[in-house]
Parts: structure tokens; sequence; C-alpha cells
């Protein structure tokens, strides 16, 4: 039963459980860049309130907007709910629900809509947003091509249980090497981090996520971040189940890697925006050297 | 039996060109029956073609001396696309083709019906001869059809510049089927099947056949004539010619790869796969710099048939060298391909077909908040945007989707650098597609249907007919029914192939225990990504609507927001086009209109232009080579009656040299 289409009930209740972790692994990188910015920062909580307070808001919504304003953050939130779905089942057995073809594309789903979003509300910011993201995905999408490549050439499987590597393999070869440092700065791009965008800011110089979301409010608004942050950890447990070649619990593994994020968040600064192709064509390099060394 | 009903389709078309015979003043008259004509002949195509892909029906051949008409199951795969394609945009042209009453009407649907029939009998050809007669009817109809609104000088322009592209494709044709028709036994299929082409003979064949198919298909760099022709058509016939006419370009090339030339060469494959991927990455990235939305489209056609060829030659690499029925993956890519992109170009030809009877403009830059004023186009061309951009749900995706399967089979499964060397340059190829389809959709829906009216044009839109809407949304429904309940077409068209199962992967069988399980979890995922959809969509939205505050307008740091501040559709491709400038060479021009005062006031002018590389670096130095070669020649044309004496003289003497040294 390697597609898993019978564990579904597994499926939801890892999907359940990432969604109650996300905001939790979120509140603590940036708690962990507080403190290696010499800042005291908030509580690692924070991100749960922040939640709650965007449920609790009133939405406002402007008139120039049509529905699919309204149905882009429940399409985003559905398919990373769906994508976390799809992760090599963590508790028990290493199925997952699908092949990561379809992982990839639910994924785009998401976006598609979203990028669709920020030019429904009749500003310049939003399309702007909406234009870079298009400009990092163009580039993101060939590396993690490239990276699926890889994997399969190791594990012959296309499925992402039968992509991870199993427990205890300590992958340390050229290629199990390369294909991890390269998934990584597709992570960071992936999932709008610095040094490809920053999560933190709304100035209209270097925001691409976050502008494509400035006329959202309310329960939108908390919808949208909490995918966004379901969205990091999903990353974050691939990173550590199909690249991570090292023999340590998956737990440490994912926390290990957030704490690497915020130390590379803090130790770097956001780059030129034409410069992000530069960044991951290195990515996509060392895919290839990796490719070639297996 | 069989074909008795392909003969009455026949009558059907034959009936549906007499119209033109009507009098003027009948000309809606000559128009309804014309439609109704090809739709009943495409109805008739369409299920004799079903009969017998599910083996109801026995292949027989009709015989006429040397020219003759077979259906086997590769025809009957494409018949049916062209049936099905054939009833949809004939509903269509019901309503759209009234915007030209009084332009030519009944000759518009004397030559659509002469269009359809043709593709339908290119199909059908037994035989070498029928096959280039139908073409060329074919070819020749859709050139008149082009050139319809022959008033304006850039149909002409494009419409000629399609005539001779697609002759030089005709004349490659001939070379390949004479060429194998001389070492056969006759020019029937059946013969061609038993050919004596040696290797190198079997080299030039497929060139030729790879080159005029190609032309058809638009491949680049053959595909100059493609985004010139699409958007001189009528939207209809632009539907048709996009769904249609360039699969049929697979099928030829098909017949010749399977049955005519079956000793496949491993550089062959290569050549197929490597034009098939250039074309899709290139075909995209010109399409997100467009700014007309009938050209968009066409080069998304570029695009995707591209991604066809692309599966079609990893198809081909791994039958060469994997062996066993390993191919068949990549040919069930392209064949499921063909179809799903028929239906979605269909549809969003249609789309822009009612945007433009809306609005009366192809200009994208002119369009926004169009979703207010045409709900149902809007509805239909959101589906086909979702599709182009390969998105779950649609029948884009479970191409792409097998494409990107076959080409991980091939990884896997060929052995050696050189295969992994491909495959790399494949998935960076088909990655960028992806995601440079993704945002030209997001650009073509997001710029035409969202934000607020760029023009007085988009605020005054209205609605289409119900003909047309009817047809779109058959292709609508057809486009999710495919995306979603994949599984018959899968099971239809493995026939085709002769495969056993629908997702047939020999190799990874610990991965793929089957493809049903494969599709049913497709399924489950489909299923989840609705529920939370909607369990979101009432939680947050439909229940909090006490909580609605409709702000006045959008927050524009103490300003009022105008139409004229959205980003524009040239805005909008701005970084990619930077990012790729090294490819497409933009020329950007600013001047200063008026700058009275440097700081403001100034009034700009802003012009850019991508000129296409290919025709840059190709197509004009290859015109200035033949006209100045032309005029070389010239010098023997003197018109003297003493130099053509001469001539004669001279080749006499030639001959009878050259006759006694080899006597």
């Amino acid at each position: 039963m390697m597609t898993g289409y019978h564990s579904l009930g597994y499926s939801l209740l890892q999907a359940l459980l990432l969604l109650l972790v996300a905001p939790l692994i979120a509140g603590i990188i940036k708690k962990l860049k507080a403190l290696l910015q010499n800042r005291i920062g908030s509580s690692i909580l924070q991100e749960y309130f922040d939640l709650y307070k965007w449920w609790r808001k009133p939405t406002f919504v402007t008139p120039y907007t049509s529905c699919i304003f309204l149905a882009a953050p429940c399409v985003y939130f559905a398919s990373t709910v769906a994508a976390a779905c799809m992760l090599p089942n963590f508790i028990g057995r290493t199925v997952s629900l699908g092949d990561v073809f379809v992982f990839v594309y639910v994924m785009a789903l998401g976006r598609f809509l979203m990028t669709l979003s920020s030019l429904d509300a009749a500003t310049a910011f939003g399309g702007m947003g909406g234009s870079r993201e298009i400009y990092v995905a163009a580039f993101v999408e060939p590396v993690i091509m490239l990276a699926i490549l890889s994997n399969v050439l190791h594990t012959g499987s296309t499925f992402l249980g039968g992509m991870s590597l199993d427990p205890g393999e300590v992958n340390l070869t050229v290629a199990g090497v390369l294909t991890c440092i390269a998934f990584f700065l597709v992570l960071l791009a992936e999932n709008s981090r610095i040094p490809v965008d920053n999560p933190d800011t709304h100035l209209e110089l270097t925001m691409i996520h976050e502008c494509m979301t400035l006329e959202y409010s309310g329960r939108l608004l908390a919808l949208i971040h909490w995918a966004s942050q379901l969205k990091l950890l999903i990353f974050l447990l691939l990173f550590s189940l199909l690249y991570l070649p090292l023999n340590i619990p998956v737990v440490f593994k994912v926390l290990g890697s957030a704490v690497l994020v915020a130390v590379v968040e803090t130790l770097n600064n956001k780059m030129r925006l034409f410069k992000v192709r530069v960044y991951l064509a290195a990515a996509g390099i060392m895919l290839l050297l990796a490719i070639a060394a297996q | 039996m069989m074909m008795n009903i392909f003969f009455m389709a026949a009558a059907c078309y034959v009936i549906g060109i007499f119209t033109l015979l009507l009098p003027h003043r009948w000309q809606k008259a000559a128009h309804y029956t014309a439609c109704l004509a090809a739709m009943t002949g495409s109805a008739l195509v369409t299920y004799n073609a079903a009969l017998v892909l599910l083996d109801l029906l026995q292949p027989a051949a009709v015989h006429w001396g040397s020219y003759s008409l077979a259906c086997d199951k590769w025809s009957a795969a494409f018949l049916l696309l062209t049936g099905c394609a054939g009833i949809i945009t004939s509903i269509y042209a019901l309503g759209y083709a009234l915007s030209y009453l009084g332009k030519r009407l009944r000759l518009l649907g004397a030559l659509w019906n002469l269009f359809l029939g043709s593709m339908v009998f290119v199909v059908l050809a037994g035989d070498a001869f029928s096959f280039l007669l139908f073409w060329e009817i074919m070819a020749v109809a859709s050139f008149l059809l082009v050139n319809h609104e022959a008033e304006k000088r850039v149909t002409w322009n494009a419409a000629y510049q399609y005539l001779v592209m697609t002759h030089i494709g005709t004349a490659a044709i001939m070379i390949a089927f004479l060429l194998t028709g001389t070492y056969s036994a006759s020019f029937a299929f059946a013969d061609m099947a038993d050919n004596t082409l040696s290797a190198g003979m079997g080299s030039i064949v497929f060139m030729a056949a790879f080159i005029g198919f190609a032309l058809k298909a638009g491949l680049v760099p053959l595909h100059v004539w493609l985004p010139n022709a699409h958007p001189a058509a009528p939207s209809h016939v632009s539907a048709l010619m996009s769904g249609v006419m360039l699969k049929i370009a697979l099928y030829g090339f098909g017949r010749f790869v399977f049955y005519f030339l079956p000793a496949w060469n491993y550089w062959w494959c290569i050549i197929v796969m490597l034009a098939g991927l250039i074309s899709a990455f290139l075909g995209v990235l010109y399409a997100q710099m467009e700014t007309d939305i009938k050209r968009i489209l066409a080069y998304s056609s570029v695009e995707n048939m591209g991604i066809i060829f692309a599966a079609f030659g990893c198809g081909m690499l791994l039958q060469v060298t994997a062996g066993g029925s390993w191919g068949t993956i990549g040919f069930m890519a392209a064949l499921v391909h063909c179809y799903n992109h028929s239906v979605i170009k269909v549809l969003m030809f249609m789309s822009a077909g009612s945007i433009m009877h809306a609005t009366g403009s192809k200009n994208l830059e002119l369009f926004g908040g169009l979703l207010r004023k045409l709900p149902y186009t809007a509805a239909c061309c959101f589906a086909g945007c979702m599709a182009l951009s390969a998105l779950p749900f649609t029948g884009g995706f479970i191409g792409e989707w097998m494409t990107l399967q076959s080409f991980i089979t091939l990884a896997y499964n060929g052995y050696g650098q050189d295969i992994r060397l491909w495959c790399s340059l494949a998935f960076i190829l088909l990655g960028f597609t992806g995601a440079l389809a993704l945002g030209c959709f997001v650009r073509f829906f997001g710029i035409a249907f969202l934000g607020r009216a760029r023009s007085q044009i988009a605020e005054q839109a209205h609605e289409s007919d119900a003909f047309m809407l009817f047809a779109m949304g058959i292709s609508t429904v057809l486009i999710f029914v495919l995306g979603i309940y994949s599984a018959p077409l899968l099971t239809v068209l493995s026939g085709v192939l002769a495969v056993d199962t629908a997702f047939y992967m020999p190799g990874i069988a610990d991965v793929l225990q089957s493809g049903g399980e494969l599709l049913q979890a497709y399924g489950a995922v489909l299923v989840l990504v609705l529920a939370v959809t909607a369990v979101c969509f009432a939680v947050a939205v439909s229940m909090a609507k006490k909580a609605y505050v409709a702000s006045d307008v959008t927050w524009n740091c103490g300003t009022i927001p105008t139409a004229r501040q959205q980003y524009s559709a040239t805005g909008f491709s701005k970084p990619l086009r930077r990012a790729f400038d090294y490819l497409l060479k933009p020329k950007r021009e600013v001047s200063y209109v008026r700058k009275d005062n440097p700081y403001f006031g100034r009034l700009l002018s802003y012009k850019l232009e991508i000129p296409d590389m290919i025709t840059q670096k190709l197509y004009l130095p290859l015109q200035k080579y033949f006209v100045v070669s032309s005029a070389f020649l010239r010098r023997l044309q003197q018109g003297s009656v003493r130099l053509y004496v001469s001539y004669v003289m001279a080749a006499m003497i030639a001959v009878l040299i050259w006759g006694a040294i080899y006597k």
C-alpha cells in the first residue's frame, strides 16, 4: 500500500497536528532571531496570539474585489493542508498520499489563487507582489524539479514516502550533501525568507509575499498566515525527512533546521531582487553536480 | 459498414460547403445550415471513432484503385478529438460567426465545413496520395479562413506567411512520402509499412517528416507563422486550428514513426525531445511577454505542442535505451496531453472570442474588471487558465503529470551519463515551463477579469449570447471531467498503444503497485482540497458576514486610487523580462514628450518591443540571402531568345558528354 490511500485517517491526523504546531515553529524562529540580534523578542507563543487576534477582527473588503479575493485564502489554506497530508506519514509508517508531482502542483494551486488575489484589489502594491512572486517561482520551480530528480535517482520512487531516507540511513555522499544544501536554499526562497524575501516587513521595496497579502484583514489574513506557517513547517519536514543525511530523530532534525533558518536570516541581508536568479542558479548547479555524482 | 458513417459525415460537410450557393439575402439561413451540417458531421465522426476505440467496430478499408481510406486505432484517436472539437466549435460558431453578417458569412460557413472535412479525411487517408491531397485541402482551407478579414493588412500578411510556411512543410512531407514509397511495393500505407529503407535513407525520411510535421505543429524554430496566423483568424477558426490542426501534425508524425520507420535511431529521439522542450520553454516565455490575448494563446499552443513532442520524444528514447514497453508511458503522456490541450485551447480561444465580442479589442492592457461584466465567460476562462497552468482538478494537470513521470522513468531506467544530461535538461526546462505558464495565465486572467476597468470599452462590455456560452460551458465541464475522472480516457487511449493498464510503468513496480491506486490517492487529495476550502469559506467568510465592513476604497496613502495605478500587463511581466533579457532582447525606448520642469509635470512616452528572436536571427538573414541569390539568378534570365537557345545547346552538349562517358 505504498500510495497510502488507505491511511487517509493517519494523514489527516498528521495534517491536524502539523497545523497546531506550525505557529509554534514560526514563533521559535522569531524568538531565536531576536535573541541572536540581542533583542528580547516576543514570546514563542506570540504567533498563536496574533492568529487569535486576527480571527476576532472584522474583515475589510474593498468594493473593487470579486469572489476570487474571498476564495483565495481559503484555497491557499486548503492546498497547504492537503500538502501536509501528503507528507511521508511519520506516525507509524513511511507511506504517503499521492506522489511528489501532485504535491508540487497542489501547492501551485494555492499560489495561483494568491497571485490572482493580489491583482484583485486594483492597487499598485498587490500587482508588484504578484509579479515578483511569479518571478521568484519561475526560478524556484526548475530547482525543485532537479531536487526531485536527484532524490528519485537515489531512492527510485516518486512517492514522498518512498523518497524519504530510511530511518538510520546516513547518506553522507557527495550527492546527498549537495542535494541537502541546495534544497535548503530553495526552502528559504520558497517560504519567502531572507535572503530572498523578508517575512517581517511591509516595506514596498523589499516585499514579495507580504505585499500580495496587503489588502487582507481579519479571518482571511489569519488563514493566510496560518497557511504560510504550515508551509514553512512542511518544507522543514521535507528537508528533514528527504534530504538531511543525519541519523537523529525527526523532531530534532526539524528543530535543528529551524535554528539554521534563524541563524541564516540573522547573518544575511535581503539580496536585490535580480540577484535571486544567481542564488537559485547556484542551488541548481549543486543539484546538477549531485545528479552527475550518483 | 464502418466507412458508411464517415461517408455520411462527408455528405454533411458537403451540404455545408454548398450553402455557399444560397443567395446573399439568405445568408443567415446559409450560416445556420452550415453550422448544423458541421455539427452533424462531427457528431457522426465522434460516434464512429468512439465505436472503433471501444472495439465495437472492426477497422476496414475502402479502396478505389490505388486510393484508399482506412481507420485504425491511431486514426480513431485523432478522429474522436476532431469530432468533439468540431461539435463544440460549431455550436460556438452559431453565435460567434454572426458578427461576420454581411462580411462573406456564407464563405465562412462553407470554408468551415471544408476545413473540418479535410481534417477528418487526412486522418482517414490510407495511402500517401490521398493523405497529401487532403493535407493540401486542409492547408488551403485554413489559409482562406485565416485570410477571412483580408481587408486588414495584418491579416493579409499573416495569412500569406502561413501559406508560404505551410507549403515548405508540405514539401518536406512530400519528400518523406515519396522516398518511403520508392522503397516500398506501393504508396498504400499498408505496403509502405514493409519498406526497405536503409538506415541512412531512413534518417533522411525521418528528418523530412519531422520538419514537415513540426512546422504544422508549430515547434520552435518553425513556429513563426503560428503567433501571427492565430490572432488574424476568426476566433472559432483559431480554436479549431489550435485545438485540432496542430494535433493532426502529431498524427502524421506518429504514422511515420510507428509504422514506416520502426527502427529508431538514438539521435532521432533526442531531436524530437529537444525540439519539444525548447518549444515549450520559449513558447511560454514569449506568451508571458505578449499583450494581445490571442497571441498569448498562440504562444501557449507552441508551449503545449512542445510538451507533447517532448513527451513523445521521451517515449521514443525510453524505447531505444530501455526497450520493452517502456516507451508507452511517454506516448500515453503525449496522447493524453493532446486531448486535454485540445479541449483547453478550444475553450480558451472561444473565451478570447467572447472577450473580443464584448469589447471589440484583443489588447490585454485595455481590459480589467471584466469578471463583473462577463461572469459566465470569466468562469469558463478561469477553468481554462487553471488548466493551462496545469493545476490539479483540470485535464492540463494529468498531461503534465504524465510527462514528468515519463521523464522520471527515463532518468531511472536509462543508464549512462547522457540520459542523466537529457533528463536534467528536461527537468530544468519543464520546471521553467510550468512556473512561467502559471505566471502567464495569472497575468491573463488577473489583468483581464480582475481589478478595475482600464478603459471605456471594458466598462461597456456585455456578455455573449447563449450559443457561445453553451459551447464554452461544455468545454469547461470536459476540462474538469478529464482532470478529475481521467481513468476512462486513459483506458481508451492505452488501447490505442496496446498497453495493459493506464499507468503501466513496469520499472518502478515497487512504487506504483497499480495506476488505479495512484489516481485514487490523487482523487483523495482533490476531495481534501475541496472539503477544507469549503470549511474555510464557511467559517471565514459566510459565518463571519456580520463582521464585514466594506470600506469605500483601498488605502492608497491618503489619495483616491485610480484605475491607472493598477499593475499593467506589461508591468506584470517586467521582472521576467529583465531576468530573461539575454534571450528576449527587449527594445525599450523612453523619451520626454514634454520636459518644462525636470521634477514635475514631465510627459513621458514609453515604447517597448520584443522582436521574436527566431525571426530576427534566422528568418530575416535567410530572407536576405534569398533576395541576394535571386538577384544573382536573375542574370541568367536576360529575356533574349539567343541566350535561351544557347542554354538549350549547352544542356544538350552536357547530356551527350555524360551519355558518352557513362554508357
